[in-house]
C-alpha cells in the first residue's frame, strides 16, 4: 500500500520515540537484573548499568540458602493462591447479582460497596475488628478483608450486564436455576474477565505486604514482600543507624537485587499468558460502561 | 430524589459510625497503684547489683524490631540463657525493622500492645502520652535499683529532665550511657595530608586552610564533598559545624536553643551563632573547597566521588569508615589511607556536644494490672539496667561467646564473629546468638562501650572523651495546646530556614541580607513561638524546678 512521505516520517520519529519509551520504562528493570549478577564493588560505586560488571553467582546462592527467605515466600504463594480463589468466588457472585436489573435493592447493594471505596473504618478499628473476630496471625486475616475489590466488582457487573439477557431466558426455559445459568451459561461466556480478574488479584494479592505487616506477628506467616521490604530498609537506614552500635551492619546491595528479582519473576511470568484476554476483558467491560 | 435521600442515609450512618469508632476510653490516669496485689514472681529484697531471679517462672510480651542483618531465631542462646538466669520467658511480636513506628502505633492505638515497648527514640513517646495507654514510668522507678543507682552514680537526672513532659513526669526509661558518646565526624585523606606536610585540622578554620592547601594541589577538584544531605541537607556537616559554633543544625535543628548569657531560648535559625556558621560554610563554597552537591547528592554519588580520589574530606562514623570508604578507595587508590579525625573545634572551645541518653522502654499502661508487674519491672531493671545484664546482652555468655581477663578486658570467643574481630570464624555473635541485638543492648559504661572498637577508635575516643561536655539545655515542655500550636508554627519555620540556610551557604542569597531574613522569620510568627518556648520554660521551672 502506497504512503504518503509525511507518512512514514511519522512512522519514524513515532518508533523512535517510543523506542526511547520502552528504554526508560526497561532500564531500571535491566539495571536490577545486572546489578544482582555484579560484584559489590562495582555496585557501590556506581558503575553497573546494563551489563552486569565482575559476574557472580555468589549472591544467589546466599540468598537461596537463607530459610526464612524460602518460609516467607511459600506463604506468598500459598496467601495468592487462597486469596485470588476467595476473591473470584465473591466477586462473580456478587458481580452476578449486581448485574441484573430486576433485582430489588440493587442500587442499596451497590451503594453499600461504593460506600467501602470512599469511607473506611481507619486503621486502628479495623485493626481491633479483624483482631476481635480471631483472625491475627492466620492467614485469614490476609484473605478476608481484602476479598472484594470494588473496582474489579464493577468492572465484572458492568460485563455481565453485555452479555445477551436471552441467552439466560433460553437457559431458565431450557431448566437450568439461577446457579446453573451462571455456571454452564454465564461463566463459559467470561473467560476473558475472568482471566483478567485473576490477574488482577493475584498481582495485588503478590505484591501486598501491608496486611500482612498489620495482621501478622511472626516471622514464620510473614509474605516474602515483608522479608524483602525489611532487607532494603536495612541497608538503606543509615540515619538511623548511628544510635545503637549493634544496628549498624548493612545488607549489601546486590541482595536487594537479587531478592527483588526472585520476588518479581513467577508473577511476570504469568503475564504473557494472560496477556490476550487481558485487553479484550478490560475493554469489554469499560465499553459497556 | 429517592435514591438521592437513600444515599444520604447510608452515608449519614456511616459518618455516625466512625464518630462513635472514634471515641475511645478516656479514663483519667490512674496516679501509682497499688502494687501489692502485683508482686506474685517479684524478688522481695532485690536490690542493685543483685542478680534477678523471678520466685516463679513467668512470661512478657516484648515488642521486638526485627533486624534484617540478624533476623529473629527462636533457638537463640540469648532467649535460652535469659530464662535460666532469671525464670523470665520473653515472647517477642517481631515487627519488621523498616515499620516498627507504624506498628507500634498501631498496637498501642489498638490497645493490643505487649507489656514491654522496647526501641522507642525520644520523641516518640510524647504521641503516646495523651491516649493514656503509656506507663508514667518516673513514678515507678523505685522498682528499679539498679536504673537509680546509675542515674544517681552518672549524676543523671538533668539528662532525665529533658524527657519530661508537661505533668513534670517521663513516659519513657532511656538507655544510660556513662558518658557522651562522639561517633559522627570526618573522615579526612592522611597521605595527601603528609603529601603536602599539613597537619592533621583540630580546628574548623585550620580544615580551612588544609582545604585550600588541597584545592592549589588539585585545582580541578573539589577537596571536600559530603554524604548524608537527603533528606536533611548537611545532616551531618551542619550538625557539626553548628556545635562548634554554638548553636544546632542539620539532623539537630531544634528550633529553640538555650542562651547561658539571656538566661532564655533563642530561636537558632536567627542566632548570631547561625549567621557565623553559614558565613564559614559559604566560604568553603565561593572558595570551591566544598562541592555545592553536598547538600543535595544522594549518599552513593558522595561515596563514588570520595572513593575514585575525587575528593579528600567526606563525613563519616566508625562504621561507614570501614565498610562505605576503605574496602573501595583501597582498591581504587592503592596508596591511599584515611582517618576518622577528633571533631574540629571552633569558637565555644574543646567541647563534645551530644546526648547521654539512648532508645528506650516504654511500658503499656495495662501492665499495671498484671499480677507480675514487679517482677516485670525488676526484669527490665536488671536487664537493660544492671551490669550484668548489660554485659550479658551484649557480649553473651562466659566461655561460650567470650572471655574476660583478670583486667575486665572482653575477649570474643575464637569461633564467634562479630563487626569484624573474628572474620573466619563460623557463627556470629548477632546472627547465631542473639547477643549485641539492638533491642537489648545499649548503654552502660564507657568501658563497655568500648570494648568493641577498633584501635584507631579508641585512639579518636580518647581524644574526644578528653573535652568537657557541653551543659544541657533545661526543659521547656509543652502542654498538649502549645504542642499542638507549636507544631503549626514549627513547620512553616523550619521549612524556610532550611531553604535560606542552603541559599545563604550556596551563595544564591548574599549573607548581607541577613537582617531582612531575621524580618522573615518575625513574619512566620518566630516571636510568639519563642514567647511559647520561654512561656513554657518558665512554667516548668516554678512547678518542677
Amino acid at each position: 500500500m502506497d504512503r504518503s512521505r509525511g507518512y512514514r516520517v511519522f512512522q519514524v520519529i513515532n518508533a523512535v520515540i517510543l523506542t526511547g519509551v520502552v528504554f526508560v520504562t526497561l532500564y531500571p528493570f535491566v539495571n536490577i537484573i545486572a546489578r544482582s549478577f555484579s560484584e559489590e564493588r562495582y555496585i557501590v560505586n556506581g558503575e553497573v548499568s546494563v551489563l552486569p560488571r565482575g559476574f557472580n553467582l555468589t549472591t544467589y546462592k546466599i540468598v537461596v540458602s537463607d530459610s526464612m527467605f524460602w518460609t516467607n515466600y511459600a506463604n506468598t504463594v500459598l496467601y495468592t493462591v487462597v486469596a485470588t480463589a476467595i476473591a473470584m468466588l465473591l466477586t462473580t457472585c456478587y458481580a452476578y447479582v449486581l448485574s441484573k436489573k430486576h433485582l430489588k435493592g440493587r442500587t442499596f447493594l451497590i451503594w453499600v460497596a461504593v460506600f467501602t471505596m470512599i469511607f473506611s473504618g481507619g486503621l486502628i478499628p479495623n485493626y481491633v475488628l479483624v483482631n476481635s473476630l480471631g483472625l491475627t496471625n492466620s492467614i485469614w486475616a490476609i484473605v478476608l478483608p481484602n476479598a472484594i475489590s470494588v473496582f474489579n466488582l464493577l468492572v465484572m457487573k458492568a460485563f455481565f450486564e453485555g452479555l445477551p439477557q436471552e441467552l439466560e431466558e433460553a437457559a431458565a426455559i431450557d431448566g437450568l436455576n439461577t446457579y446453573g445459568i451462571l455456571w454452564r451459561v454465564v461463566l463459559p461466556l467470561s473467560k476473558a474477565v475472568i482471566a483478567t480478574m485473576v490477574l488482577f488479584y493475584a498481582v495485588s494479592f503478590w505484591n501486598s505486604w501491608f496486611t500482612a505487616f498489620l495482621y501478622l506477628n511472626e516471622q514464620d506467616l510473614f509474605p516474602v514482600t515483608i522479608y524483602l521490604r525489611n532487607l532494603i530498609a536495612g541497608a538503606t537506614g543509615a540515619e538511623s543507624a548511628g544510635a545503637a552500635i549493634a544496628d549498624v551492619s548493612q545488607a549489601a546491595s546486590n541482595i536487594q537485587s537479587v531478592t527483588i528479582m526472585l520476588t518479581v519473576l513467577p508473577i511476570l511470568a504469568v503475564y504473557p499468558f494472560v496477556q490476550r484476554y487481558f485487553v479484550s476483558g478490560v475493554m469489554l467491560g469499560a465499553v459497556k460502561g | 430524589m429517592r435514591e438521592l435521600s437513600r444515599r444520604q442515609a447510608i452515608i449519614g450512618l456511616g459518618a455516625f459510625t466512625l464518630v462513635l469508632a472514634g471515641c475511645g476510653e478516656d479514663e483519667a490516669p490512674k496516679k501509682a497503684a497499688e502494687t501489692s496485689a502485683n508482686k506474685a514472681g517479684a524478688m522481695a529484697n532485690y536490690a542493685a547489683g543483685q542478680q534477678f531471679k523471678a520466685t516463679e517462672p513467668v512470661s512478657f510480651d516484648v515488642l521486638y524490631n526485627n533486624h534484617p542483618f540478624y533476623p529473629l531465631k527462636d533457638d537463640w542462646l540469648f532467649w535460652q540463657e535469659l530464662t535460666k538466669r532469671t525464670n523470665v520467658t520473653l515472647k517477642p511480636v517481631a515487627v519488621p525493622l523498616s515499620d516498627y513506628e507504624k506498628k507500634r502505633g498501631l498496637l498501642v492505638g489498638s490497645g493490643q500492645a505487649p507489656l514491654i515497648i522496647p526501641k522507642t527514640y525520644h520523641p516518640q513517646e510524647e504521641a503516646f502520652v495523651a491516649s493514656g495507654a503509656i506507663l508514667p514510668i518516673s513514678d515507678y522507678v523505685d522498682l528499679m535499683p539498679n536504673f537509680k543507682d546509675k542515674v544517681a552514680k552518672w549524676q543523671m537526672e538533668p539528662d532525665l529532665d529533658t524527657l519530661r513532659v508537661a505533668d513534670g513526669r517521663y513516659y519513657l526509661l532511656p538507655g544510660l550511657h556513662e558518658e557522651v558518646w562522639v561517633d559522627y565526624t570526618l573522615a579526612v585523606r592522611t597521605d595527601i595530608l603528609e603529601k603536602l606536610n599539613l597537619e592533621v585540622p583540630t580546628t574548623w578554620e585550620e580544615l580551612y586552610t588544609v582545604l585550600k592547601a588541597m584545592k592549589q594541589e588539585y585545582p580541578d577538584l573539589y577537596p571536600m564533598t559530603d554524604r548524608w544531605g537527603v533528606p536533611t541537607p548537611g545532616g551531618n556537616l551542619l550538625k557539626l559545624v553548628a556545635q562548634a559554633y554554638g548553636t544546632k543544625g542539620g539532623w539537630e535543628y531544634q528550633h529553640a536553643t538555650w542562651d547561658a548569657a539571656a538566661g532564655k531560648f533563642a530561636y537558632t535559625g536567627a542566632m548570631p551563632q547561625y549567621k557565623q556558621m553559614l558565613e564559614y560554610l559559604n566560604k568553603l563554597v565561593k572558595e570551591k573547597l566544598l562541592d555545592p552537591e553536598s547538600f543535595t547528592q544522594q549518599d552513593e554519588q558522595a561515596k563514588q566521588k570520595f572513593n575514585s580520589g575525587k575528593s579528600f574530606v567526606i563525613s563519616t562514623n566508625a562504621q561507614t569508615l570501614i565498610n562505605d570508604y576503605r574496602p573501595t578507595l583501597s582498591k581504587l587508590v592503592p596508596k591511599a589511607k584515611i582517618a576518622k579525625i577528633p571533631v574540629p573545634m571552633g569558637p565555644i572551645g574543646d567541647y563534645k556536644i551530644g546526648t547521654r541518653l539512648e532508645n528506650g522502654v516504654m511500658i503499656s499502661k495495662k501492665a499495671l494490672e498484671n499480677k507480675n508487674f514487679v517482677a516485670m519491672m525488676q526484669f527490665v531493671d536488671w536487664l537493660w539496667y544492671s551490669d550484668a545484664g548489660e554485659e550479658f546482652a551484649k557480649w553473651g555468655v562466659e566461655g561460650t561467646t567470650f572471655s574476660k581477663d583478670a583486667s575486665g578486658n572482653y575477649k570474643i570467643a575464637d569461633d564467634v564473629d562479630f563487626v569484624g574481630l573474628n572474620p573466619d570464624a563460623s557463627k556470629h555473635l548477632q546472627k547465631d546468638f542473639g547477643f549485641s541485638n539492638g533491642v537489648f543492648a545499649y548503654g552502660g559504661t564507657t568501658k563497655l562501650l568500648e570494648s568493641t572498637f577498633s584501635e584507631e577508635e579508641l585512639e579518636f575516643q580518647k581524644v574526644m572523651n578528653a573535652r568537657k561536655a557541653w551543659p544541657l539545655e533545661p526543659p521547656h515542655p509543652f502542654s498538649d495546646e502549645e504542642r499542638e500550636q507549636a507544631t503549626l508554627w514549627e513547620t512553616p519555620l523550619k521549612d524556610y530556614v532550611t531553604q535560606q540556610t542552603l541559599k545563604f551557604i550556596l551563595g544564591e542569597r548574599d549573607l548581607s541580607e541577613w537582617d531582612a531574613y531575621v524580618k522573615e522569620l518575625e513574619g512566620k510568627n518566630m516571636t510568639s513561638y519563642m514567647n511559647l518556648v520561654n512561656g513554657a520554660y518558665e512554667r516548668f521551672k516554678k512547678d518542677h524546678g
